[in-house]
């Protein structure tokens, strides 16, 4: 290898030494050989003078402005340099490729109102009264949800009504003060008070979170089937 | 895997089918503009309000199924809208779309399901449902006589 380059070089400086045999410069009216060889000792990383220097192709006595021609350098630094170039170059192809192909991938993240993610059957979301089947309400006002409730968001009055069952005339959950622990629906024996697994009743103003037992009671008239379908696919843990 | 889809042809046809499905090049547009998404699938369902339920088990858990709000909604549709029946299959707690759970009660005091109403005329106001422990007094009328 070493005696390949070596060989190559001498070719070179031949070369170099046979077409600066009669090279005049213009500006000092001699060749510049006739001092001092001035293309030996050839370097091929630093060459001694310019390639074409000492072939002025005008009369006229011009400083010609050396602009390219360098011989490409072949050390072990600069050809690790010019390759790692052009495979920095090629990265930025390959890292719009890689933009490209994740375009045509399809996305992780899924498309809120139209696509929902899964919730369990144990949910605990919007609070609901329930009804047995007849259309009963459910709640005794036993108040063990009130008892119950570690933030205390729970406020049951009783009352005698006039067929001479105890039911509740006020149930009001304060559901900015409910930290959703489930603490009710557990404590609750007849299945009355639950978290159904409503998520979406975000409102504007804070008094509408103050729900009633009207409000309650109706969560539960519209939920009912789903949360009948929770309860069911839960009983083993009830 | 064939050839086909080894080339990512499949990709192409798949590409086809969900503009044919969602409506055309126009109806496709329409789509993308008020879903964001194009998407194409088997309908499954439809709810009273007429929201549109699809599957697909091309794509992954979590995108396989989805609802499509009814065109009377135009773009003032919402996730509360999604009625409780459907509820529990759009958010993959059971596979059992309503219509063939045959366990799902039906009572007659169950109400029209509405959705998240605050901010509109019909949003919930907090009243109390009992009479006040303390009632002002009101002085007895004189008689006019």
């Amino acid at each position: 290898m070493i005696a390949a380059r070596n060989f190559i070089f001498n070719l070179v400086k031949f070369d170099r030494l046979k077409s600066t045999k009669c090279i005049r410069r213009y500006s000092q009216g001699k060749c510049p050989e006739e001092e001092t060889p001035p293309c030996v000792p050839f370097n091929p990383c630093a060459p001694a003078y310019p390639v074409n220097f000492c072939k002025p192709r005008t009369k006229y006595d011009v400083t010609f402005v050396y602009i390219n021609d360098v011989p490409p350098k072949s050390g072990g630094k600069d050809i690790v340099d010019r390759a790692s170039q052009i495979v920095f170059w090629t990265e930025l192809v390959r890292g719009f490729a890689v933009t490209l192909g994740h375009m045509f991938k399809e996305p992780a993240t899924i498309n809120y109102p139209f696509e929902k993610g899964p919730i369990s059957p144990r949910y605990r979301g919007e609070h609901a009264l329930r009804r047995y089947p007849t259309g009963e309400e459910r709640c005794i006002a036993c108040k063990l949800c009130e008892a119950v409730c570690p933030a205390q968001a729970i406020t049951i009055d009783a009352e005698e009504r006039d067929d001479g069952s105890r039911r509740a005339i006020r149930y009001d959950i304060d559901l900015t003060k409910c930290i959703f622990c489930g603490y009710c629906q557990e404590a609750c024996p007849v299945d009355a008070i639950v978290e159904g697994p409503n998520f979406e009743y975000s409102t504007e103003t804070h008094e509408e979170l103050i729900y009633n037992k009207e409000k309650l009671l109706g969560n539960g008239d519209r939920w009912e089937p789903e949360i009948a379908s929770s309860i069911r696919d839960t009983h083993l843990y009830r | 895997m064939s050839l086909g889809k080894y080339l990512a042809l499949d990709k192409i046809a798949n590409f086809f089918t969900v503009i044919k499905q969602n409506g055309g090049i126009r109806g496709s547009l329409y789509k993308m503009y008020r879903q964001d998404d194009l998407k194409d699938g088997v309908l499954v369902g439809q709810d009273e309000f007429g929201n549109k339920y699809y599957e697909n088990p091309r794509f992954f858990f979590g995108r396989n199924r989805w609802v499509e709000y009814s065109d009377n909604f135009n773009m003032d549709y919402d996730g509360s809208q999604v009625t409780a029946e459907w509820f529990g299959w759009l958010h993959y707690k059971t596979d059992l779309p309503p219509h063939e759970d045959p366990s799902r009660p039906k009572y007659k005091w169950m109400v029209p399901f509405t959705e998240n109403m605050s901010g509109t005329t019909g949003q919930y106001t907090p009243y109390s449902t009992t009479r006040p422990k303390i009632e002002p007094w009101v002085p007895p009328r004189k008689s006019s006589v």
